[in-house]
């Protein structure tokens, strides 16, 4: 082995190799021997001088670890995949189609807010025959109570709204809070 | 250029030698940390093996975010905790923090995992590579110094010591070597 060799594997050691100097040391300590004994005594000596050393210093588990190996099959991984880029005309229309779509999306808020701000105009009668043609029911809220035409239905929803007031929280300050209780015994 | 990184990337893209390199640069850590849980060395050294052949298998997922010796590391205790629950014997309660395996020079729960076997070779191979140090030109002796027990890169040293890098990677390979010396003598003794 020539010193340029031996000073090749022992700047592998410290990691300290540039341009192709690691093809050059991985192809000398696979065909050279005397390359890997001394490769495995320059690392040896950089263990024994970080106080690395177990009881057996001349461990080499190369050997079983390549045999251990052997049938296993070298390692590829998975091909990266290509960046998706898109073609101008496709990139194009596609932008076009997205935006189209965005602008009627637009257009049908517009026009649903304008026909709702009318719908509200119109008498709650109305919205009620319109939904129960079969039965029209008259509902409007004075205040806190609901007068409805048929008392059943009148005194259903007037226990709902007690109810709802109760549990919703009657007083303005905790009007978003929702407060549960339960009686003792429940 | 990070070795280990490039080594890694190898064997990702199927290359077994790239593999092999890493076995032998991180083999004597590896056994030393599975000693700490595994104390019989034949059992070690298998703990060990098994842990470098699960690390090759999970090298494709390996990402490169903390540095390779960490991810092993973390691969070597949990295969030596694996092995003595399997053995229903209790894994050490205490751990080591990851960071600390990456400067695993200085981590004192590192100490805790020495044996008093391998105190002893160490404190008889401390004394060599001592002597082998004192014994070397001093331009040699502080190249090695500055490598190894303060961590520099060798283009650090080369500004500390006002010379090209090229110098620098001489002088350290010279220190190994008189320290080889050293080291063999005392391995030959040991067999």
């Amino acid at each position: 082995m020539t010193a340029n060799q031996n000073e090749l594997l022992s700047a592998l050691v410290d990691g300290e190799l540039k341009g192709n100097e690691l093809e050059q040391a991985l192809q000398l300590l696979s065909t050279n021997d005397t390359a890997r004994a001394q490769f495995q005594r320059h690392q040896l000596v950089s263990d024994v001088l970080h106080g690395h050393v177990s009881h057996n210093l001349a461990i080499d588990l190369t050997g079983r670890i390549a045999d251990a190996l052997l049938d296993e099959p070298a390692i590829t991984l998975p091909t990266k995949r290509k960046a998706l880029v898109i073609p101008f005309p496709t990139q194009f229309w596609k932008q076009a189609t997205g935006l189209a779509l965005a602008a009627s999306v637009g257009a049908l808020a517009v026009m649903g807010v304008t026909n709702q701000s009318q719908s509200q105009l119109m008498p709650v009668t109305a919205v009620a025959s319109i939904e129960a043609p079969a039965q029209p029911i008259t509902v409007a809220q004075a205040g806190n109570r609901w007068t409805v035409g048929e008392q059943e239905v009148e005194q259903r929803l007037n226990t709902y709204l007690v109810n709802h007031n109760e549990y919703a929280g009657a007083s303005s300050v905790f009007s978003y809070a929702r407060v549960v209780s339960y009686d003792v015994g429940q | 250029m990070n070795v280990d990184l490039e080594l890694v990337q190898r064997v990702q893209e199927g290359d077994k030698k790239a593999f092999d390199v890493l076995i032998l640069k991180y083999q004597q850590r590896i056994v030393h940390v599975i000693t700490g849980f595994v104390h019989d060395p034949v059992e070690a050294l298998d703990v060990a093996q098994e842990a470098f052949i699960k690390a090759y298998r999970a090298i494709p997922n390996f990402r490169g975010d903390s540095a390779f010796y960490t991810w092993l590391y973390r691969i070597a205790i949990n295969t030596a905790k694996n092995h003595l629950t399997a053995r229903a014997r209790r894994p050490p309660a205490m751990d080591v923090d990851a960071l600390d395996a990456t400067n695993y020079y200085d981590a004192p729960e590192l100490k805790e995992f020495e044996t008093p076997e391998s105190n002893l070779i160490s404190d008889e191979l401390e004394q060599a590579i001592q002597q082998a140090i004192q014994d070397l030109p001093e331009d040699t002796a502080t190249a090695i110094r500055l490598r190894e027990f303060e961590g520099m890169s060798y283009e650090e040293i080369a500004q500390v010591m006002d010379c090209p890098i090229g110098t620098v990677r001489s002088r350290i390979f010279r220190a190994r070597e008189a320290i080889e010396k050293q080291i063999t003598e005392i391995m030959s003794e040991e067999e």
